[in-house]
């Protein structure tokens, strides 16, 4: 019986680890797929964002995100409203994924640490960003659905990404009375803003 | 004894804090419709909203016009240069962390932190090359603010302080305790070289900003509202310095699905 146990636990811990392992393989490849077309010399500004925006919006848990980040804005919003807005969140989920990983396009990375977080179902991996004097730590959390990887938060320096947008929404969202239509147009607003910074 | 009638002041204060403040800014709103675990801080106690945007517009010109431009120039001096300068400035803290570790009953990492500071002081030139760090004594900062956090006071409301950038009541009582108790300020003072406190906090704040140049950036060309963002990674960084643990138990896991991707 104790062997059972044994086993049932080194099963658990080698299946967790292959899983872990798993994830920081497809977030290597993807990860190196970003930086790569940064480095290219060969495709404009504005093709170089295309082809991130396309692997983000591919890897990301973009419409679960979108969700999550409106609040209770979402509940009350009418469908094609809610299309709209995740259309607009989507892009500018990429506008800023892409914003912050321009200014890691000339650094180092290193995937250094994953594991498996059993209780919430994600896999948990730290990339360490080096700069000339000092580096960054980036936490990803990917999750696993239908036997497809999907980054679902992004954590530099401890700082959730959407923990920040969520807030971020909320308190402009609260000036417009949680109106996700007219949040839309300034979404919209802000993705043309930042869509010119980043290709100029 | 201006001292001690300081200290007694701001214990008033932050005792005041801690009884009617802390129970509201602890207040989350959470929405079940959207997620079914977890908290997350949608609202930040923060009524001075309008003069914190006000004094935030007026330090984001000022790091567009002078921290920014100083840290990008920071960053064009050679590495062993910005090295140098970052590990002395962080060998000057040190006295401080070591006795926040203790007030935090953090026993291990104090006495770890106070090998860190000899090695550093002596065999690492005044702390500018961190050789304790090759002999694997780890750097761990600890404030005033982290130490008030433990002992149990509460936030307290948001403020945005001129120059400073984001705090709270209770981590700006902890950066003026730290100002009033640092032995080389102290030093500096009784010496009559006040304006070296200056020209170490400026150089302080160019060191440090070097180090976020990219991040700062991503946040301020993207942000629809750039203050909300700010707050809540200045809330969500600060959680993460008072609890000392993993980023992952730390930050709830938003429940989002990703069945209709």
């Amino acid at each position: 019986m104790k062997n059972i146990y044994k086993f049932l636990i080194v099963f658990v811990l080698i299946s967790n680890s292959s899983f872990a392992n798993e994830a920081v393989n497809w977030l290597k490849m993807e990860v190196d797929f970003i930086l790569n077309a940064y480095k290219n010399d060969n495709i404009t500004t504005k093709e170089k964002f295309e082809h991130i925006e396309d692997t983000i919006n591919k890897n990301f848990a973009g419409a679960g995100i979108a969700k999550f980040v409106a609040g209770q804005a979402w509940a009350s919003a009418d469908k094609d409203i809610k299309k709209e807005y995740i259309k607009l969140f989507k892009r500018h989920l990429a506008l800023n994924i892409a914003s912050m990983m321009q200014g890691y396009s000339d650094q180092e990375y290193s995937l250094t640490n994953s594991k498996f977080d059993e209780t919430n179902n994600i896999t948990l991996i730290d990339m360490e960003i080096k700069h000339d004097t000092n580096s960054i730590l980036i936490t990803w959390r990917v999750k696993k659905s239908k036997n497809k990887f999907y980054v679902i938060d992004l954590l530099v320096a401890d700082i959730s990404l959407v923990v920040t947008k969520r807030s971020e929404f909320n308190s402009a969202l609260k000036k417009i009375d949680y109106n996700l239509e007219a949040f839309n147009e300034i979404l919209q607003n802000q993705n043309k803003l930042s869509y010119t910074k980043i290709i100029q | 004894m201006k001292f001690f009638i300081y200290f007694v002041f701001l214990f008033f204060l932050i005792s005041l804090n801690k009884g009617t403040l802390s129970e509201s800014s602890d207040n989350v709103t959470t929405y079940p419709v959207d997620f079914k675990t977890g908290t997350f801080e949608d609202e930040i106690f923060d009524p001075l909203e309008p003069i914190n945007r006000a004094i935030f517009d007026f330090n984001n010109v000022a790091d567009k016009i002078i921290l920014e431009p100083a840290a990008k120039g920071y960053r064009k001096l050679p590495s062993p240069i910005q090295s140098g300068i970052s590990n002395f400035l962080g060998n000057l803290k040190m006295p401080l962390v070591i006795l926040n570790q203790f007030l935090q009953g953090q026993g291990s990492n104090g006495i770890e932190s106070t090998g860190r500071f000899i090695v550093n002081s002596t065999a690492g030139v005044f702390g500018i090359i961190d050789v304790a760090d090759k002999l694997g004594l780890e750097e761990k900062e600890e404030d005033f603010g982290q130490t008030l956090a433990t002992w149990g006071l509460g936030d307290g409301f948001y403020i945005v302080l001129p120059i400073f950038g984001p705090s709270n009541l209770r981590d700006t009582s902890g950066m003026v305790l730290t100002l009033a108790t640092d032995p080389i300020n102290a030093y500096a003072v009784r010496e009559g070289e006040g304006e070296f406190i200056l020209l170490r906090t400026s150089i302080n704040a160019v060191d440090q900003r070097s180090k976020i140049i990219d991040e700062v950036n991503a946040l301020r060309d993207n942000s629809i509202d750039y203050y909300a963002a700010v707050r809540s990674s200045y809330y969500q960084n600060r959680k993460a310095a008072i609890l000392n643990i993993d980023d992952s138990e730390l930050t709830p896991v938003p429940l989002i699905s990703v069945e209709f991707e």
